[in-house]
């Protein structure tokens, strides 16, 4: 796992949603194939969201890893 | 002054819903946002499945004398220029009216701060410098029915799919019913392969659109005669729950109190309960600006729903399973508002 260095990192931390999911995938967009994006989360729906729509986009999801009380990080591969 | 056991069977039926939308994180905002955004129909789902249960119930209910239907009074003006403001408002807020609510129990600051807003606007536009614009959309755009029809209340006046075509009510209910099952039927196949993957076993703590919408209409079902011995013959509802909070608080007067006053205690509660035995509660704050935007949209989302006499709760969950025309306006013109303020805010950039 110590490979998975992420390229950027995202703090949408405190977001409702829709935020951290439109942020994320603002993000996304603009970063390049290979790379690695971290999504740092503490809102539970977003955390079940984000996965499924950065699928959508064709993107590869890493890891989703609950990192303490309602705080989640989130890999991404982008394609 | 309101008895304690109307208090109670408040709090009890308030913390199940609070519990439900919590964990079957059913937001309506996102249900009607993420059709236009991400072509996703989960929570839609959750939704219908809901309304379904809840009106097979009541007219179930109704059937059996145990209710009578109440559907909410049409002013069509009212219902559409009150269901866009809330559909604006939900979108800034964060959440809709039993989002906002659920999300304070999980310790969300913005919620709160939408919530303050949301509280305040209602009694404003309720019994404040706001109520001309309401009581004129009102008055110059009601429409009225002599024959109410078979299980609603006889003093009713509300038109509804059923009494404005002179059929049993029953005959509708069917008719949704078969159509809802259909298309929830039909959606099935789209989206089963995403189930299953790493993540969705780690965290399926979240139940399924099915179980989510069978426990809220089933709620709601409870929440009608609960509400009715109160005194208040309707199912469930938000707006009111937290204008008469505020009045009370304001007028020093208990008398203000309802049933839904502590329905929404009890969902906030309830919230609370749900998220901390899932390990999803914390005290958590956006930026200021989102803080800002926030109580923006609760100021909108309260204007909204009194304006409306109804908010995503009361019309959507409560009124369309009555078959009233006003719930079914109001929730079209929330979801156009919705839709337009999404579009303008998240998908341009």
């Amino acid at each position: 796992m110590s490979e998975l260095k992420p390229t950027e990192t995202l703090d949408v931390r405190g977001e409702v949603c829709p935020y951290p999911d439109v942020m994320t995938q603002k993000k996304v967009k603009s970063m390049k194939s290979g790379e690695i994006l971290e999504v740092l989360v503490d809102y539970p729906l977003s955390v079940e969201r984000i996965p499924e729509s950065v699928k959508k986009m064709g993107h590869e999801v890493l890891k989703v890893e609950k990192t303490g009380a309602s705080e989640w990080k989130i890999l991404i591969k982008i394609k | 002054m309101i008895e304690p056991t109307a208090i109670l069977s408040g709090l009890i039926v308030g913390i199940l819903f609070g519990f439900a939308l919590q964990r079957g994180r059913f937001c309506m905002n996102s249900a009607f946002r993420d059709i236009l955004l991400l072509k996703e129909y989960t929570l839609l789902k959750a939704v219908i499945v809901a309304i379904i249960v809840s009106m097979i119930g009541f007219h179930l209910m109704a059937s059996f004398g145990v209710i009578q239907l109440n559907p909410k009074p049409l002013s069509w003006g009212a219902n559409i220029v009150g269901g866009f403001i809330f559909g604006i408002g939900m979108v800034l807020a964060g959440g809709c009216a039993s989002g906002t609510t659920y999300r304070v129990g999980e310790g969300m600051v913005g919620s709160l701060v939408a919530l303050l807003g949301y509280m305040m606007s209602a009694v404003i536009t309720g019994s404040g410098a706001l109520s001309g614009v309401k009581s004129y959309l009102e008055t110059t755009t009601k429409i009225t029915i002599t024959n109410p029809g078979p299980l609603i209340a006889p003093s009713s006046r509300s038109p509804t799919l059923a009494n404005i075509i002179g059929v049993d009510p029953w005959i509708i209910v069917i008719v949704i019913a078969i159509v809802g099952i259909g298309a929830l039927a039909w959606k099935r196949g789209g989206r089963e392969k995403t189930e299953g993957s790493l993540y969705e076993k780690i965290f399926k703590r979240g139940w399924p659109w099915w179980g989510t919408g069978i426990v809220i209409g089933i709620i709601g079902m409870i929440a009608f005669p609960a509400s009715a011995t109160a005194g208040r013959n309707y199912p469930l509802g938000i707006t009111g729950g937290w204008s008469t909070f505020l009045s009370a608080l304001i007028k020093g007067d208990a008398n203000v109190l309802s049933w839904e006053t502590f329905l929404v205690i009890g969902v906030v509660i309830g919230a609370g309960i749900s998220a901390g035995i899932a390990g999803e509660f914390k005290l958590r704050a956006p930026g200021p600006g989102r803080l800002i935007q926030q109580f923006i949209g609760g100021l909108l989302l309260g204007i909204g729903a009194v304006i409306a006499n109804g908010c995503n709760i009361g019309h959507v969950l409560s009124g369309i399973p009555q078959l009233a025309i006003s719930s079914i306006i109001a929730g079209f013109s929330i979801i156009i508002g919705c839709w337009i303020t999404a579009y303008l805010l998240l998908m341009r950039r």
